[in-house]
């Protein structure tokens, strides 16, 4: 798929020398360039989907690029709600992706699964 | 402790900080974002006498005029909560609480959705969004796709989205439900559009537009007879009479339903077909961001031409809360120039509560200066701008016991 | 037209459906509405979906709307980490 990053452009000029950054998205390599919020890198790079709902799982990615919808809040080097479209490019950046969340008690579970679920979470 | 506080880097708040800084004022400018501009960055259309309006360029002059005075700006910063104890501001950000005696809100307006099924897709994002990915990091939303939501906002975006090489298939109506209503109405919409047909490029259009503004008969006419295919403005089609009903795919969109409509909005059996495509943008318009005025108690006045509700203030800019002034899109939805004047008219009354020394003919020339911007604004979002000025300066008069006539 | 899978607060999956029979069983005020759907209380603050809800609401309840913002905001306007409250 050709890239989505604009090269040509009648009215704004554009740098065509901007230094390459590199990070991860969900342990995937990428590259960015200077001057790009996590957001833009990802668009750049065919990436859609910044995160599942947490109680649905349904896919979402940016919608209103300007801070205000939270739609694009990903995890950076281990920090949760941070938003994508906010947030500059930095070198060696780690991004995560939230996912969906269980939701044992309101689902319905068995004492086995219930015994099972905090078991796990003892384990960390 | 700093002179004022102000909240947005935008056209209003670099403004405001400029007329305060140029008077004396420490001042502090507080934004989100990691370059100060706020929607102006975005920006990039064509006036009148061909030249272009380069957003990114007027806020490089607002930054380069800034940084010569005593203004601190932080940026990347999010405030979360703004108070007044013991006689002053206090904004709380995720960098640190900050207090000043003055507090200029300016933070702008968000966007208002319209939703079809399908509309959270990824890929499906505002029409602001896919401004500030082409004109802000000179990427594209997509490669190629459609608009939902005829209005002054998606057609000059469009043409911006298309400069930047996007293919656009066409700008469309929604389809109408509880929460689209006049939006996706064609009779409605075509009603807005004639206002701004004095920009239409094509002679054919301007002197259409002249006539209809006249004659409801002739805009009925019109709407029944508007052809199917929409007519192209800067060369993307706005198809009036067709509305997106879906939004499909496979965990992004690929695809939208599209049915003609009839002049009411009403879908045509039998008429559905499906277009596929990689972005979708949304454009439902703009209302002004008001939650931390909100939150410091300031009463609102809710008018439509405006955008939506509206804190109330006086022709100095200022609030009924002492030390609280507001200034661009916060105050109504209209353009950045206007946001521009209205700043500096708010960095002058601030300075005027600090008792800095500004002739009463300098105020009187920035409130004059508002009003000319306003009246000479080639993009008026809503005809009745000036209407929705008028009423809300009614109400700051009937709130007199709280405002005095004057600045401070 | 289905409107089951029209969502009008993304944040909380709140859908038209769910609006609609909300008022039908409880014939509420729009702010009762908000409160029991959870419609406008999600992440982004209502900033995304408050005027559609309200619009959809009033057309729904046949509401006008008033100069009093229809579901106050409370602090905090933006998430914050208890790291930032606590100051450490």
């Amino acid at each position: 798929m050709t890239s989505l990053r604009i090269t040509k452009h009648p009215i704004l000029k554009l740098n065509s020398k901007k230094q390459i950054l590199h990070f991860t998205f969900d342990n995937q390599k990428f590259t960015g360039v200077e001057g790009d919020t996590i957001a833009s890198a990802l668009l750049a790079n065919g990436i859609l989907t910044l995160r599942r709902h947490e109680e649905s799982g349904s896919p979402r990615g940016v919608y209103c690029n300007i801070g205000h919808c939270f739609e694009c809040r990903v995890i950076v080097d281990g920090m949760e709600g941070v938003r994508a479209c906010l947030t500059p490019l930095r070198e060696g950046m780690d991004v995560q992706s939230g996912q969906k969340l269980p939701k044992p008690f309101k689902t319905g579970i068995t004492e086995q699964e219930f015994r099972d679920y905090f078991r796990a979470g003892e384990s960390q | 402790m700093t002179d004022c506080l102000i909240i947005g880097a935008g056209p209003a708040g670099l403004s405001a900080a400029i007329a305060c800084g140029e008077n004396g004022l420490k001042t502090t400018v507080i934004d989100e974002f990691m370059k100060p501009g706020g929607r102006l960055l975005g920006q990039l259309h064509e006036e009148p006498n061909n030249i272009w309006w380069n957003g990114c360029e007027e806020a490089e002059k607002l930054y380069k005029k800034a940084v010569t005075l005593p203004i601190t700006l932080l940026l990347q910063t999010s405030v979360y909560n703004i108070e007044k104890k013991s006689g002053h501001w206090h904004v709380h950000t995720n960098k640190g609480s900050f207090k000043a005696d003055l507090l200029l809100i300016a933070t702008g307006a968000a966007e208002k959705s319209m939703p079809v099924p399908g509309w959270t897709l990824p890929g499906v994002m505002s029409i602001g969004a896919a401004q500030v990915m082409a004109n802000v990091h000179h990427v594209k939303p997509g490669h190629h796709g459609v608009i939902v939501g005829v209005n002054v906002l998606s057609l000059a975006i469009a043409r911006e989205l298309a400069l930047a090489g996007v293919k656009i298939e066409g700008i469309y109506l929604p389809v109408k439900n509880p929460a689209t209503l006049d939006q996706a109405v064609p009779t409605d919409v075509f009603k807005s559009l004639l206002n701004f047909t004095h920009l239409a490029p094509s002679a054919f259009l301007k002197a259409g537009g002249y006539f209809a503004r006249r004659s409801s008969i002739i805009q009925t006419a019109a709407v029944k007879m508007y052809p199917k295919n929409g007519f192209k403005v800067w060369g993307i089609p706005i198809k009036m009479r067709q509305a997106i009903t879906k939004i499909l795919g496979n965990n992004k969109a690929e695809k939208v339903c599209v049915s003609d409509i009839s002049s009411s909005g009403r879908i045509i059996e039998n008429s559905e077909r499906e277009l596929s495509i990689d972005f979708v943008c949304i454009a439902g318009g703009l209302y002004p961001l008001a939650e931390l005025a909100s939150i410091a108690g300031c009463p609102f006045k809710y008018i439509p031409s405006l955008g939506g509700h509206v804190p109330i203030h006086n022709e100095f800019m200022k609030t009924p809360l002492d030390g609280l002034y507001v200034a661009g899109n916060i105050t109504g939805i209209e353009s950045a120039k206007v946001a521009i004047a209205q700043g500096t008219l708010a960095g002058m009354a601030m300075s005027l509560a600090k008792n800095k020394s500004i002739s009463k003919q300098r105020i009187n020339q920035a409130i004059q200066n508002v009003k000319t911007t306003r009246e000479k604004a080639l993009i008026q979002f809503h005809p009745d701008i000036q209407k929705g000025r008028d009423e809300l300066q009614v109400a700051a008069t009937s709130l007199k016991n709280q405002l005095s006539k004057t600045a401070i | 037209m289905e409107r089951k899978e029209l969502i009008i607060c993304r944040c909380e999956e709140v859908s038209l459906t769910d609006i609609s029979s909300t008022i039908e069983k409880y014939q509420c005020s729009s702010r009762e509405v908000k409160l029991r759907t959870r419609a406008g209380m999600g992440y982004c603050g209502g900033r995304v979906c408050r005027s559609l809800v309200d619009k959809a609401i009033a057309e729904m309840k046949g509401d006008q709307p008033s100069d009093e913002i229809p579901l106050t905001y409370r602090p905090p306007v933006r998430p914050i980490s208890f790291r930032t409250l606590g100051g450490n």
